[in-house]
């Protein structure tokens, strides 16, 4: 035979032996028939020497061309080969998708927890210090600077523990104000709020706590008027519940305001028309507030002529129970985790 | 304080407001009312007589009546189960559809005979029951035998017809406790005129009985001495008005006495003058010794305590309530009035000493009108005489040390409005204090204001402004935002790094809870390691499980776990971050509690808790303050308590101050604590102490240039053995050596009693050329020779 048919044949044969090779065991034998240095198509290479000079050329050129064209079809092969293994594989490293995932969730927070830091947030955005008071205060600070001297029927309000005749528990966060303006060495402008614990001495029940959590708020400088008061609770009520929500303002009565107001926020869920959750009357009190009163003021070395100053105070449970409807303010303080994985911050 | 709208109507025009709107424009005026409601309702009445009464044939106690309804109606049979039903008696009669406030009226069969309507007892018409006698409540009522048979209009027949406002009064507003003053309110509010009640004068001359006092607490007592009173039931339209005010009517004398407080405010007190051991009242405070009081108890007085005596005997708990010796009876003839102002601090004293309130006490304790003493002998008399058929009224010289003067206060229209925020003009505030009845005189700027008598409350300028604003409506003032010159404000540092751990904490899976900061005995000291300050406690109590307060956090939180436990949630991780007191101290801490197994690692597998958790959680928060471990100490946790484990527990020392303890539970405490067998693992630091520590400022690092190498060092050693020992002791041998790294910590198979195997990463580096293969072999042949010198190290290949 001619050697160019020999190359011929031989390539022929490769390409027919090829369709038969259907796994990696195949592709092995494959090329080292064909491909290796000892293959039938290296040993016709070791031929060139017989062949005529004159016809080397294309001889190198035909052994080249058919095992290229092995070679290529080979790879074809293999990679068809290697892939159909891959998915062999694959398909045996199939899982379950429906078990649960590996819990990454964060941590929950007591509703009370959620209220407090956003009204910290919100607050402190509109440029209020954050002034944390302590849970243990004196009669002093708790109420004489308030304008609660000793024997006022006022106290009656609030019945309180005590430690002993001048130390108590916090029965409000007010106690905060007469701190910070006496602790206001230069009698600067005052813009803060304080969130805290507050401590009364009534029986734990649905809506009673003997402990529950203000965030009082204070602000005193020249010409602050009941108007800075509305605008500001009018902000902080859209912030904290909608921008939808409106205030009403009702007269009260704080020793420590004058005048004083209870708050009223338009209810979220009637939109103010009227429904079970605000008995009615489209509004719900969430807070009380008022103008400083010129003897607090003055009691805390600030000239009631010059200054003046509004301040607020702010029920945690109330807001908490309100927003998540809460029906039994003991649920708060029981730490049941069932009852705490519905909160998380925003 | 409860209003009848139908004594408020003799006092001032209230047609065209339905109750619920004047309830509203009290309500936004600052006087809260709670509730609007009749003081009866009931449909379909009708005033019948019973014509004929037998017994029923199938009952013991029913009867069967013929009823007289009047032309209209006719005659219907009615079966009726009082006792009281009888021919001839007038009665009230619920006809059939008749809407009452226990339920609708039908037409029925009661034991086989037919029944059309219902005799009634004002209780079944809605009347309280404590307004009403035993035999009222046993019975149908009996109207008068002049009952018109056949009218419709019960209610108003009745005199119940009436509604009830139920104010809930501020502190501020004392003077809403006399019906007179609320009328001025309302007139203030409608902007109607009052038209208040005028009382005849009685008194003949002068008594001889002496009223007086000899104390500061009481400045001014004046006296009536009232002769040939006759007690009997009060007329009609006084028991109604009590009724609807809420107090029972017992006898004209006492009704009295309650009607003129309940019209002025003022607490008057009635003795029977010949039961008195002298003809003198004298109020003191030096009486000490045992007070037999009306109810018939015994308290005891001691000094300071007010006391009305005559002879030195007390007659009356000032204020408070009269002896049993002296009290008015139906056979007192002669009365001696009493109207005084008793100090209120001194009664709140004495009143909470004894735990002894009534009516009269609280008024006094709220504070009194001190201008109506003459006004209010009057009124009691006129109405003695009136209505008691008193013989002669004879008036005793009143006590009076008070200085009387007219309250002016003075504002400016520029002082309202700055402090209001609005831009009222003057008229508009002029006319508004006017209705308010305060006597406003402009001159030029200012306004001087002569405040009413009774309205004690107002003291200043700001209560001028607050009159204004409170009758004008809030919704005068125009919101705006302040503007401060101050431009701090926000988060301080050491807030915005708490707020990091909590935040650090919740990412890590961690519930921050809230507990109660007040505890029993047992857990006051329970894990006192931090603090350890003496608590305090507490001087009133509500009960014995909340009489301290806690001066450290573990204890709330395991309480909260075993709570939590107990309720099927077996796995918890738990914090709270919270201030604690105690004598001398002020501190803040950060506790948590981990229960079960780590909740992050899914149900797929678990990973119990343990020390490492704790200690983990604790360098993770030092990290995130920038506090560099190597300033702390780490040491192990001595205590003889049972709480922590005592092998696998520790402190953090910062310099001498311990600033956390963690570890695992003590199986003595997880056992008292219901937890079984289930690991729990506490840490408890000292938040405030971290807080204020020095944090080394964030700086870059620059990637170093030269490679790092790293060689893996397996070896046996003694069990004991601290691996920061080992560690340290690396460390310091070459220079060349930047880390120490620990991937193994082994006990157990395989491993020879009493050692543990150790598989460490150590990695050598030079800042300024790579280092030789050579190089490190040299050095690990360093530490594996010290290794076994210094720790009898068994190197395993």
């Amino acid at each position: 035979m001619e050697p160019k048919e020999q190359i011929k044949a031989l390539e022929a044969k490769a390409l027919e032996d090829l369709k038969n090779v259907n796994d990696l065991e195949g592709l092995t034998n494959f090329r080292n028939t064909y491909l290796a240095k000892k293959s039938e198509l290296s040993s016709l290479m070791g031929k060139m020497k017989e062949i005529p000079a004159e016809e080397r050329g294309a001889f190198g050129k035909a052994v080249n061309d058919a095992r290229a064209n092995i070679e290529n079809a080979f790879n074809e092969k293999k990679e068809a080969i290697e892939h159909k293994a891959l998915e062999e594989k694959l398909k045996k490293e199939r899982i379950d998708l429906t078990l649960p995932g590996r819990t990454h969730a964060s941590g929950k927070m007591n509703p009370c927890w959620i209220i407090i830091d956003e009204m910290c947030d919100i607050f402190a955005s509109m440029g209020f210090d954050i002034v944390e008071g302590r849970d243990v205060e004196t009669d002093h600070f708790n109420f004489e600077l308030l304008n609660v001297p000793k024997d006022h029927p006022a106290r009656d309000m609030q019945d309180t523990f005590y430690i002993d005749d001048s130390l108590l528990l916090r029965t409000q966060t007010s106690a905060a104000q007469a701190h910070t303006m006496l602790e206001n060495e230069e009698k600067k402008p005052i813009k803060m709020i304080c969130p805290g614990k507050c401590f009364r001495r009534d029986d734990d029940d649905a809506t009673h706590s003997h402990q529950f959590g203000q965030i009082e708020g204070l602000v005193v400088d020249k010409g602050i008027s009941l108007a800075d008061l509305k605008g500001t609770l009018e902000l902080f009520v859209k912030k904290m519940f909608g921008e939808k929500r409106e205030i009403r303002l009702r007269s009260s009565f704080f020793p420590f305001t004058e005048p004083s107001v209870e708050v009223d926020v338009s209810c979220a869920k009637c939109g103010g028309k009227g429904c079970n959750m605000c008995k009615g009357t489209g509004w719900i009190e969430i807070l009380g507030a008022g103008e400083v009163n010129p003897e607090v003021l003055r009691m805390c070395g600030y000239d009631p002529a010059v200054y003046s100053g509004f301040a607020f105070g702010v029920g945690v449970e109330r807001l908490a129970m309100l927003r998540y409807g809460i029906d039994d303010i003991r649920r708060i303080y029981a730490n049941d985790i069932r009852f705490l994985k519905d909160f998380s911050e925003k | 304080m409860k209003v009848s709208l139908n004594w408020l109507k003799s006092f001032i025009d209230l047609e065209g407001y339905a109750p619920e709107e004047i309830a509203s424009k009290l309500t936004f005026a600052g006087v809260e009312v709670d509730t609007v409601s009749k003081l009866a309702s009931a449909t379909n009445l009708v005033i019948g007589e019973i014509l004929t009464c037998v017994a029923h044939p199938d009952s013991d106690h029913l009867h069967v009546l013929n009823v007289d309804e009047g032309k209209k109606y006719g005659v219907h049979q009615i079966v009726c189960g009082a006792p009281n039903a009888r021919v001839g008696l007038k009665v009230i009669v619920a006809r059939e559809g008749a809407v009452l406030p226990g339920g609708t009226i039908e037409k029925g069969v009661i034991r086989g005979v037919e029944s059309d309507g219902m005799c009634c007892s004002l209780a079944e018409l809605g009347v309280d029951k404590k307004f009403l006698s035993e035999k009222q409540v046993a019975g149908i009522e009996e109207l008068p035998s002049d009952a018109p048979v056949g009218e419709e209009n019960v209610l108003a027949y009745l005199g119940i017809d009436d509604v009830i406002l139920d104010l809930d009064l501020l502190a501020n507003r004392p003077d809403l406790y006399a019906m007179e003053n609320v009328a001025q309110e309302v007139g203030a509010l409608l902007e109607r005129e009052v038209k208040l009640p005028e009382y005849k004068e009685y008194a003949k001359g002068e008594s001889d009985f002496v009223v007086g006092s000899i104390t500061e607490k009481c400045k001014q007592f004046g006296g009536r001495e009232i002769k040939g009173v006759v007690t009997k039931p009060s007329p009609k339209w006084m028991s109604e008005i009590l009724t609807s005010m809420g107090v029972r009517s017992i006898n004209n004398v006492v009704d009295i006495g309650n009607f003129v407080m309940l019209l002025t405010g003022q607490p008057i007190n009635m003795y029977d003058a010949d039961k008195l051991p002298k003809r003198e009242l004298i109020v003191r405070e030096d009486f000490e010794g045992e007070y037999v009081a009306m109810d018939e108890k015994s308290y005891p007085l001691i000094s300071g305590d007010l006391v009305v005596s005559s002879d030195k005997v007390p007659m009356c708990l000032a204020g408070i309530m009269t002896s049993k010796a002296c009290a008015v009876t139906e056979e007192t003839k002669n009365v001696i009035i009493e109207v005084a102002n008793f100090n209120g601090a001194s009664i709140r004293h004495t009143s909470n000493r004894l735990g002894l309130a009534s009516d009269s006490s609280s008024r006094f304790v709220k504070g009194l009108n001190t201008e109506q003493c003459e006004r209010v002998l009057r009124i009691a008399s006129a109405l003695m005489a009136e209505l008691c058929d008193a013989k002669e009224v004879l008036v005793c010289k009143t006590y009076d040390v008070i200085k009387h003067e007219k309250k002016v206060i003075k504002t400016s229209l520029g002082y309202i409005n700055a402090r209001l925020g609005t831009s009222f003009d003057l008229d508009t505030v002029v006319n508004t204090l006017k209705r308010d009845h305060i006597d406003v005189k402009v001159e030029g700027e200012t306004l001087e204001c002569a405040i009413p008598y009774y309205r004690i409350d107002m003291v200043g300028e700001a209560d001028i402004s607050e009159e204004v604003i409170r009758l004008l409506g809030y919704a005068n003032v125009t919101a705006k935002l302040p503007s401060l010159n101050v431009a701090q404000g926000g988060y301080s540092e050491a807030q915005k790094n708490k707020n990091a751990i909590r935040r650090f904490l919740r990412n890590e899976g961690l519930t921050e809870v809230l507990t109660y900061s007040l505890v029993d005995e047992k857990k006051k000291d329970a894990f006192a390691y931090l603090s350890k300050a003496e608590n305090y406690k507490l001087i009133n109590p509500l009960t014995d499980e909340k009489e301290y307060l806690r001066k450290n956090l573990i204890a709330s939180l395991l309480e909260c776990a075993s709570y939590n436990f107990a309720h099927q949630s077996k796995d918890l991780a738990i914090y709270e971050i919270s201030d604690v007191d105690a004598k001398n101290f002020k501190g803040r801490h950060l506790a948590m509690v981990l229960l079960g197994n780590e909740s992050i690692v899914g149900q797929l597998s678990t990973k119990p808790y343990d020390y490492y958790d704790a200690k983990g959680y604790l360098e993770g928060i030092l990290n995130l303050l920038n506090l560099n471990l190597s300033r702390f100490r780490l040491d192990k946790l001595t205590s003889d308590k049972e709480e922590f484990h005592p092998y696998r527990s520790a402190s953090l020392y910062a310099g001498r101050d311990m600033v956390a303890v963690f570890g695992e539970i003590h199986p003595s405490k997880a056992k008292e604590l219901g937890f079984g067998k289930s690991p729990v693992v506490m840490l408890e630091l000292d938040l405030e102490a971290l807080l204020n520590m020095k944090s080394s400022a964030a700086k870059a690092s620059i990637p170093p240039r030269f490679p790092m190498v790293t060689r893996d060092l397996a070896f046996l050693v003694g069990e004991s053995e601290d691996y920061m020992n080992l560690r340290r002791e690396i460390m310091r041998l070459d220079k060349t050596i930047i880390d120490v790294d620990i991937f193994d910590s082994y006990v157990g198979e395989n491993i020879a009693e009493g050692k543990k195997s150790l598989a460490i990463t150590i990695s050598f580096r030079l800042e300024d050329r790579t280092l030789k293969d050579e190089e490190v072999s040299a050095v690990m042949d360093k530490i594996v020779g010290m290794l076994k010198m210094r720790f009898n190290a068994e190197v395993r290949s």
